[in-house]
């Protein structure tokens, strides 16, 4: 006993820490002969009803728990019918009837019908929060009608182009469940917030929103089950797991099978994890330096041109591990009408200088203030870049990290923009309006529209274009005014980052779709060979 | 007595007073639009100031805080603007965790802290001494939330003995609430299993959470245990043949344990606000993972409460620190 540990202590001491591990190596569970998925991503799901709040966690929660009239789809993004089996358009543009699959229920057993489509999007508007702003402007809650128990017609109040590509995301909520549980006229809000009155193909089990939940599946899914019924999952578990570290680990351990927030560094390093597949696509998500095109140095178009030119598109893609794709337009590719617009600036150091020689400041000497998310990397390393890059135009950057919210409050006013404001992106559908509205003189002060752009000609075509109802002409309006921003240069058009998942090899048929959200998949195709 | 504890009492409600106005004006300087970010990432102008109207944050500052102030005066905590639900409600649910998870760390650090203290008092500058005392500094200097990452990628992810994170495994339906402290709630139960299933999970965290108390406590108790040990009723104890671990244990321990135990008290606040960090790493559900999230949302009434909830233990846990020194020292009880 002079050694202090001896070798028996020693292996009492490693068994009993191995005793804890049979709780602490999991692979997927099984539940009977069907197993349980478990996917990873880093955010909450604070509100899990439909027509109050959506961002991606969320909304693919939503999207497992409820359907919709139509459904979004594979790459390039396709809308196929769901709730309703099929819909038409009036020649004038302005009434829309859905006609109801006979056979959807709810998973309390009631039938799905028009009057639950009526009720759902009238209380969308009526709450008017989450989805409400896509359609608010043209629909009123009194023009939608149950024609029959299958029928529903909207009429708008006048053409509006993108209607179809935003009724994806109008879930249908089961009318009764919700009025029953209606508290001082609230619409159901408060037991919305953790309870599922859908149809969808899973039904809540577990509503945890700091930490998990758990879905079932619907045994008998009145759409089917694509892998058929002997394959498909007893249920989904999602688990916030905030930090990418645990995230990883948590991956090549097998307590989960999907990791969402793959990032391009971590990317090399999953790859060669034995057992995990990555699924790495082209992104919808346009990441972009807004310019405040109201006040200071950038008010001046020959500034915003110089620096468009001098900046280092080059280093975004190595900044990314090449796995993004430069912008060729304000237009991410897979938006309806996205043309490659000829002349994008790209790295020309003479055609910078040239434009600052016809600014009023020719020969620089000015700082301007490049904010960016705090804690997010990739825009801090690209503000970095533009900082190197401005030098040799003799103007000064400075990084500033500011959390979101402050971002989004200074984004408010152009006395408060930041000269440059890193953001990212992504069109709620695939329409070109959903893009060219963030440019319209209604968008300023929000997020997207914090470079308070002006040109009035190209406010009058977005607006015009809205409510064009000649496809080919609409288009061509659109082939317009992407060419007409990139030649106002209200920011520098960046790129779109690829999305990226580690999947633990046995997961089947995950189906990627480039408009939904950020880290957001699809559950209902998904399923578990093992 | 009796008119001391009130008396510090009064002085606890004064200070958590000065608490409330000073979360609520730094909640409020913040240049940020908490309404915009309710209204979800696209929203318009008219469904911004719906929001804004919805939770009061249209009225002028003065009123949005009396009416917090009565709120608080009632328990109420006010309502989260991200999820609209109950702040109070909220706290009452991930308390206990944090709660369990400090009580863990603090026992972690107690037990291995006072006999490491001893035994380096006992081996000065000899070996284990040294060994201890980078033991020490490095526990007080290892930020909670790299240490934590490099934990699990030890114990996790490359050996695989403990989970990475969460309470209990995905799989564990948990049980109904007795208590909250999981530890405690399964062996009421009788449930042995998700004990040591609660175990392995808490096991990581604590660890980080208990390293910095645990370093602090070894070091003053080591400084108080060779103070005493050279004290004179020492000296004479031995003098007069009272065995070695007598002598150390009850002679030299208890009057080395004063200033440990005023450690303890300070620590316990400090321990609860230094869950932000460790809760964030291993996604710990309690209130510092509850503050992380609200903070990041723009959402400040949570935070407020945990702010709250956090100050509350500082005071209580050294009120309860000075009313224990009267018990373990005669001499303060007549002052």
């Amino acid at each position: 006993m002079t050694n202090g540990v001896t070798r028996r202590s020693f292996l009492q001491g490693a068994a009993a820490l191995g005793a804890l591990a049979p709780f602490s190596s999991v692979a997927f569970e099984r539940d009977g002969s069907r197993k349980i998925l478990v996917f990873t991503g880093n955010q909450a799901v604070p509100v899990l009803d439909p027509h109050w709040r959506y961002d991606w966690s969320t909304r693919m929660i939503q999207q497992s728990v409820y359907d919709g009239l139509l459904k979004y789809v594979g790459t390039p993004p396709r809308i196929i019918p769901w709730l309703a089996e099929k819909y038409e358009a009036s020649a004038d543009g302005k009434t829309y009837t859905f006609t109801l699959v006979r056979n959807a229920r709810f998973h309390n057993g009631d039938p799905v019908d028009a009057e639950a489509v009526r009720f759902s999007f009238e209380r969308a508007l009526k709450m008017n929060a989450g989805v409400a702003w896509m359609l608010k402007d043209f629909l009123k809650p009194e023009n939608i009608v149950a024609v029959d128990a299958h029928t529903v017609r909207f009429t708008l109040d006048r053409p509006f182009a993108p209607f179809i590509t935003y009724v994806p995301w109008w879930y249908i909520v089961n009318p009764k469940q919700v009025m029953a549980n209606q508290v001082d006229g609230d619409l159901g809000k408060k037991w919305l917030t953790d309870n599922d009155a859908g149809s969808g193909p899973f039904k809540l089990r577990r509503f945890d929103p700091t930490a998990l939940i758990h879905m079932d599946a619907v045994p008998d899914y009145w759409n089917g089950w694509p892998m058929g019924e002997a394959k498909r999952l007893s249920g989904v578990i999602y688990r916030i797991i905030r930090e990418s570290a645990p995230r990883k680990a948590a991956l090549q351990r097998r307590e989960v099978d999907v990791m969402a927030g793959v990032t391009p560094d971590d990317f090399g390093q999953m790859e060669r994890m034995p057992g995990v597949k990555m699924a790495n696509f082209p992104g919808f998500t346009s990441f972009g330096i807004k310019f405040n095109c109201q006040v200071g140095p950038t008010a001046d178009v020959n500034v915003r041109k110089a620096i468009a030119y001098a900046f280092d598109y080059d280093a975004v893609l190595a900044i990314h591990n090449g796995m993004a794709e430069l912008m060729t337009s304000p237009f991410p590719t897979p938006i309806t009408g996205h043309i490659a617009v000829p002349g994008i600036p790209r790295r020309d150091m003479d055609k910078a200088k040239e434009f600052l020689k016809k600014s009023a400041h020719p020969d620089g000497g000015f700082e301007l203030e490049y904010v960016h998310v705090q804690g997010l990397e990739d825009p801090r390393r690209i503000g970095l870049s533009l900082l190197d890059s401005l030098r040799a135009l003799n103007i000064k950057v400075n990084i500033v990290a500011q959390p979101w919210p402050t971002m989004t409050a200074r984004a408010g006013k152009p006395e408060t923009a930041p000269n440059m404001m890193s953001v990212y992106v992504t069109p709620v559908g695939t329409d070109p309006d959903t893009v060219a509205y963030q440019y319209h003189r209604n968008s300023w002060g929000l997020y997207y529209g914090v470079s308070h752009y002006e040109n009035p000609a190209i406010w009058k075509l977005i607006g015009e274009a809205r409510g064009e109802t000649d496809e080919k002409k609409r288009m061509e309006m659109y082939a317009e005014i992407q060419r007409g921003i990139v030649a106002d240069q209200p920011e520098i058009f960046c790129m779109m980052a690829n999305r990226i998942w580690g999947l633990r090899d046995y997961v089947k048929d995950f189906e990627y779709s480039p408009v939904r959200s950020t880290s957001e998949v699809d559950f209902y195709p998904m399923w578990i060979d093992a | 007595m009796l008119t001391y504890i009130l008396r510090r009492i009064g002085l606890a409600g004064l200070m958590l007073f000065g608490l409330v106005c000073l979360t609520f004006v730094i909640a409020n300087i913040a240049p940020s639009d908490p309404a915009a970010l309710a209204a979800g990432p696209d929203a318009g102008r008219s469904q911004i100031e719906q929001a804004r109207r919805e939770y009061g944050l249209d009225r002028p500052l003065h009123e949005q805080f009396l009416r917090y102030v009565s709120d608080l005066a009632r328990l109420e905590f006010g309502r989260s603007i991200a999820t609209g639900r109950p702040v109070g409600a909220d706290l009452a649910r991930y308390f206990p965790a944090t709660l369990e998870l400090c009580i863990v760390a603090m026992i972690i650090g107690l037990v291995l802290g006072v006999p490491l203290g001893m035994l380096s008092a006992l081996h000065k500058d000899g070996p284990i001494d040294h060994f201890t005392r980078i033991f020490a500094v490095t526990g007080v200097a290892l930020p909670p939330f790299w240490f934590g990452l490099l934990l699990q990628l030890a114990f996790a992810a490359w050996l695989g003995w403990l989970p990475t994170s969460g309470r209990l495994s995905v799989f564990t339906e948990p049980l109904e609430p007795i208590t909250g402290l999981l530890l405690v709630d399964s062996l009421l139960r009788g449930n042995g299993g998700m004990f040591l299933e609660a175990a392995s999970y808490i096991a990581l965290p604590a660890l980080v959470l208990s390293f910095p108390c645990l370093a602090q406590i070894l070091r003053v108790n080591r400084s108080e245990m060779v103070e005493a040990l050279r004290a004179d009723y020492i000296v004479a104890a031995r003098a007069h043949g009272v065995r070695p671990w007598r002598l150390v244990v009850v002679h030299a321990l208890k009057n080395a344990m004063l200033p440990t135990l005023a450690i303890i008290g300070l620590r316990w606040g400090w321990m609860i606000s230094s869950t932000v960090l460790v809760e964030t790493v291993f996604d710990w559900p309690g209130t510092g993972l509850y503050a992380v999230s609200s903070a990041i949302a723009g959402d400040f009434k949570p935070v407020m409460g945990v702010t709250l909830i956090v100050g509350l233990n500082f005071m209580i846990a050294n009120l309860l620190v000075d009313l224990l020194y009267g018990v373990l020292d005669p001499r303060l009880r007549s002052a």
